[in-house]
């Protein structure tokens, strides 16, 4: 049987906050992974910070905790360097679509063959909910006492456009349906994101608006525009996956089937090489 | 024997660089000591570059700005070096399709050639005009035609059928001219062979890639930016048969962040930058600072703040370079005092940041960077080794010994089981990996990191932390380039002085400088407010007897320095 994948570290978030489905989630998808033959080892995870990034020290997995909107740079660089590893990187909407934009789209655009789970929360939680890149106008926050007069982003469609090759969309209290996503993605070969719906019970409750939206997609859409004007439903939060795709992934087309970490030439073999005709 | 120079100067996009690389490339194949400098401005077409090429039997260490042989493609370039002959027998070879108002030189010999008369003549529409100067030059070197074409076939490869015609006939017209019977002393070509030869012919930003390749770099991760670009360009070349992966990333940012996941997961890495990329990357810096994660940062300097200069010289990062990054934690900033030495100090580096696990600089200018030199390979550069931990439930990343060093291990490679967990931090931690903010943990974690510093300081001493150059005179004192111009001048000065060129700056090499307190010293560097001094002083307890500043971005010419030596001497 596989060991615990909690590390007994005193939990802070709220109770009630959509962290904790996610958390298990993942638990459980790993485990199902590791039942069908995926190694434990091999996974590794890396985050942003925020509330989203405390699920690295809940989470007996190896990786780093990293910097503010930089834990998919980090991971594109695990990954790089050792492409057996399965690299899961977490991050918030405010870590991942606004301190981190670049790296998120980068790494959709790269199709680095990594996993991606944004916690959108529609706020920035930890800091005492300041308006995030996701929420919605008129958010009041600490920052925007007057209302957000900014438009959100919709993360999907972004990724979409940045060429991520497996989209998809969850819900913190649908656990079983997310981990399903989950293990979709971690089985993808290819940039998977999931952006996961999730309530801040302190700043951003929207349980019951996201209990009433939501709706299961029944099939994946067979075009970006379809996928696209799904995603930015007014009426619904469709859950489920918007693209796959079979794309070329980046390590690959840089190296092949090589692994660098177990592949790298010794200091006599580089002697050889540097003073090779 | 004499040094010699050989200057072209030209628009942007005429070939400049390419044709003095061609030039000191021949001249090393010949067996010769070469430096060769490029002057070039940030643009496309247009303006003024001028690149230059020293040359002599012994060892070369930076470019002079009078010339025996000049060779202009325009009349900005002709007027802009109309007074750098170095003597009567000077040669200066121009367009004189492009330069109307040419004029007779205060001496030397001009010699005009309708180079974009002849250009149209044989390529139509189209043409390099840099050929030219590699012709004028083999006839001025007394070299042979055949030899002329096969460096041409080699070194251009477009057109190859035209340009030989064109360097050809340029050759030609100069022999008829009255050019050739070089008064060099020459031997038969090529003098020395290449393939059994431990001599390569690199830039600065070469040297230091490859050196840190041979000590095991396995990734480089960076943004473009002037001068330190070419490292970039460098080993991304090499990645098919160096097995190294350069990956021009994003951002700064994303390449700093990029590379810590790769040490994470086991690779030799390093970034570079130039100071404003640089800044972009200090928040990184502390990451690998509190990670402990060994990282080789190359930082290679041009006139700041800001955008400042994009494509010429500057030491002002000193202070920057020594600081970098927020919060306390061990680091190592070396600066090479020569394109030789940043091939050795490269690996130095990123083999002590290894055995420490913490980020090292490499300091550079744009003098040093995108200079090229003789390189002799060493024998032998270090490895960077792993201190490796014991897989099991019980591993601990950040495991409190008393080295403060805590053996490594990487997640998914082959001697890791299901029950080790590999956790790095960027908030204080715990020696597990998660994130605490006790108040005992984080006196335990710092204190854990803070012992390394000692032991750094005794393992650079395997190393030549100071190079003195000079047996007696006044101590000089500078770093980088700064040394590179000192030696040189130091040929033509005919006061002594001892430079003391500072390799190691962090941790201070105090050991090896002791003998200078209470002395009387000078500096030089190329910054206007005097960030060596500081340093110096804060360091050791010397008089400044003079500083030698220079701010605008130019190397010393050796002959200009040497003379500003002999005034402060």
């Amino acid at each position: 049987m596989m060991r615990d994948l909690g590390t007994g570290k005193e939990n802070t978030w709220c109770t009630g906050c959509g962290n904790f489905g996610i958390l298990n989630a993942v638990k459980k998808a790993i485990g199902e992974l590791v039942e069908n033959g995926s190694k434990l080892s091999d996974f590794a995870i890396t985050c942003g910070i925020g509330c989203h990034g405390k699920i690295f020290d809940y989470l007996a997995l190896s990786g780093i905790y990293g910097l503010h909107g930089r834990g998919t740079a980090t991971a594109q660089g695990m990954k790089l360097a050792n492409p057996a590893l399965k690299v899961i990187s977490f991050g918030g909407d405010g870590d991942s679509l606004g301190e981190g934009l670049e790296h998120t789209l980068f790494a959709a655009k790269r199709n680095m063959d990594i996993t991606l789970i944004l916690h959108n929360n529609g706020n920035y939680g930890l800091t005492t909910g300041q308006f995030s890149p996701l929420s919605e106008p008129g958010y009041k926050g600490l920052s925007t006492p007057l209302g957000s007069i900014e438009k959100p982003f919709r993360a999907i469609p972004l990724l979409l456009e940045a060429g991520a090759s497996f989209v998809a969309r969850g819900f913190s209290a649908r656990p079983d349906h997310l981990t399903e996503l989950i293990i979709a993605a971690l089985n993808h070969k290819g940039f998977s994101f999931i952006e996961v719906m999730q309530p801040c019970v302190s700043y951003n409750n929207n349980y019951a608006y996201l209990n009433q939206k939501v709706k299961l997609l029944e099939v994946i859409p067979t075009t970006q525009a379809h996928a696209i004007d799904l995603a930015s439903d007014p009426d619904h939060v469709y859950l489920g996956v918007f693209s796959r795709k079979n794309l070329p992934v980046y390590h690959e087309l840089l190296y092949g089937s090589a692994n660098p970490q177990k592949d790298r030439p010794d200091y006599l073999h580089r002697q050889d090489i540097l003073h090779a005709k | 024997m004499a040094i010699r120079t050989v200057i072209i100067g030209g628009k942007a996009g005429e070939g400049v660089k390419k044709a003095a690389q061609v030039v000191a490339n021949t001249l090393f194949r010949q067996g010769w000591q070469v430096f060769q400098a490029d002057d070039y401005q940030s643009l496309i077409k247009g303006g003024h570059n001028f690149s230059s090429v020293s040359f002599s039997d012994s060892e070369v260490h930076t470019a002079y700005a009078k010339a025996n042989l000049l060779i202009s493609f325009d009349q900005r370039s002709y007027t802009a070096h109309s007074e750098d002959m170095a003597d009567a027998d000077s040669l200066h070879v121009y367009n004189s399709d492009m330069t109307p108002e040419a004029v007779q030189e205060a001496r030397g010999k001009t010699l005009g050639l309708p180079l974009s008369t002849m250009m149209k003549q044989i390529y139509g529409p189209g043409g390099n005009v840099s050929l030219a100067a590699v012709s004028v030059f083999f006839l001025w070197m007394g070299y042979p035609q055949a030899e002329l074409e096969a460096v041409i076939a080699r070194e251009f490869k477009r057109n190859v059928e035209d340009n030989i015609s064109y360097a050809k006939a340029v050759y030609q017209a100069a022999r008829q001219a009255g050019i050739g019977g070089s008064q060099i002393p020459d031997s038969e070509f090529p003098l020395i062979s290449m393939e059994q030869s431990v001599q390569r012919f690199t830039s600065g930003n070469q040297a230091m890639a490859l050196g840190a390749w041979l000590g095991g770099l396995d990734f480089y991760y960076a943004y473009p930016m002037t001068p330190a670009s070419s490292i970039l360009h460098y080993l991304a070349l090499k990645t098919t048969t160096h097995k190294v992966y350069a990956i021009h990333a994003e951002s700064e940012l994303a390449a700093a962040n990029m590379a810590i996941g790769s040490v994470v997961s086991g690779a030799r890495t390093a970034i570079g930058s130039s100071g404003g990329g640089f800044a972009l990357m200090q928040e990184a810096f502390s990451l690998a600072g509190i990670t402990e994660a060994p990282l080789l940062c190359f930082l290679a300097s041009r006139p700041g703040p800001a955008t400042g200069v994009s494509t010429y010289t500057a030491q002002e990062d000193l202070p920057f370079a020594l600081n970098q990054g927020h919060g306390e934690f061990a680091r190592i900033v070396a600066a090479p005092d020569s394109p030789q030495r940043a091939f050795s100090l490269a690996a130095e580096l990123l083999s002590l940041a290894w055995e420490f696990q913490c980020p090292v600089i490499l300091l550079s200018d744009k003098h040093l960077s995108e200079s090229s030199q003789n390189l002799t390979l060493p024998d032998e550069v270090p490895w960077a080794r792993v201190e490796q931990g014991v897989p099991g439930s019980s591993y601990q990343r950040y495991s409190i010994t008393e080295s403060g060093v805590s053996p490594l291990l990487f997640p998914g490679s082959e001697n890791i089981d299901d029950n080790t967990v590999i956790k790095w931090n960027s908030h204080e931690h715990l020696p597990s990996g998660l994130r605490t903010d006790k108040a005992e943990a984080m006196i335990a974690m710092k204190d854990k990191r803070n012992r390394k510093s000692p032991a750094i300081s005794i393992a650079t001493q395997r190393h030549e932390r100071v190079a003195f150059y000079g047996e007696q005179g006044t101590p000089v004192f500078a770093y980088g380039s700064g040394v590179m111009e000192l030696r040189e001048a130091r040929k033509h000065c005919s006061k002594p002085f001892i430079i003391v060129a500072l390799i190691y700056l962090t941790p201070f090499p105090s050991e090896e400088l002791s003998v200078y307190s209470g002395k009387e010293i000078i500096t030089l560097e190329h910054s206007s407010t005097g960030n060596l001094d500081r340093f110096i002083r804060q360091n050791l307890d010397v008089s400044i007897k003079h500083s030698v500043l220079r701010y605008d971005g130019r190397p010393f010419d050796p002959l200009e320095l040497a003379k500003i030596m002999e005034d402060i001497l």
